[in-house]
């Protein structure tokens, strides 16, 4: 599907995102590791308009595991409950993050004729919560509203 | 036990299902981590795949497919 953007940063992104979904040991990727794959271009446009980095957003997906398990009674101790044994190849992708891919495509053909990374961007601050990608920009503490402003500042 | 499950009824339903939701996809995670720890700590005190298997409920095939390397 993604084939002829080869080599591309948004085919990099994709390729890390999928890198870690197999490396938790998900089932599926979703969005939220689409969020990951996008914090691994450090320096990108991308990541500088969010603020945010890798290490801050492991630490989010292991305190939102953390608080649901606790929910239901359970203490997992000093185990990481939002790691799993690495799988031996990456997962399928949820139906929502390639609804998000195919949009993020949509929406950069439109603009113009470069996929940039920052086109899936756009499309994962649109989701709403219990979106998994929304969910960890929400305990990030990431404002759209923001970050939408500096993407702006730099498109014009 | 019938007055357990209603106990974790209540406590999933006092939150947001995607509480639940997530709680449940933890605890998968977690059963991972443990089950290729303890497969590999089996392995080296000698377990067959097929005891390994056994204890996991699988076949001696699907363990070692799933852990071998």
């Amino acid at each position: 599907m993604f084939d002829q953007f080869t080599s591309s940063p948004f085919v990099v992104v994709v390729t890390a995102a999928r890198e870690e979904a197999r490396q938790r040991g998900a089932k599926r990727m979703g969005t939220e590791h689409l969020l990951l794959g996008l914090l691994h271009e450090t320096g990108s446009a991308s990541v500088r308009a969010l603020g945010v980095d890798l290490e801050a957003a492991y630490a989010a997906l292991e305190e939102l595991d953390r608080e649901a398990l606790h929910a239901i009674g359970v203490d997992v101790g000093d185990l990481a409950p939002a790691l799993s044994a690495p799988a031996r190849t990456a997962p399928p992708l949820t139906s929502t993050a390639q609804a998000v891919l195919s949009q993020a495509v949509k929406n950069a053909k439109a603009r113009t004729r470069d996929i940039d990374t920052v086109h899936l961007l756009h499309v994962l601050l649109d989701r709403k919560r219990p979106d998994p990608a929304a969910e960890l920009l929400a305990r990030l503490g990431v404002d759209r509203g923001v970050v939408r402003g500096r993407l702006q500042e730099r498109g014009s | 036990m019938e007055h357990d499950s209603e106990d974790l009824t209540q406590r999933v339903e006092a939150h947001d299902p995607a509480l639940g939701l997530r709680a449940a996809g933890a605890l998968h995670r977690l059963a991972e981590q443990v089950e290729a720890a303890a497969t590999g700590h089996a392995r080296r005190q000698g377990w067959s795949w097929e005891q390994i298997g056994d204890a996991l409920g699988m076949s001696r095939q699907s363990a070692h497919t799933k852990h071998g390397k």
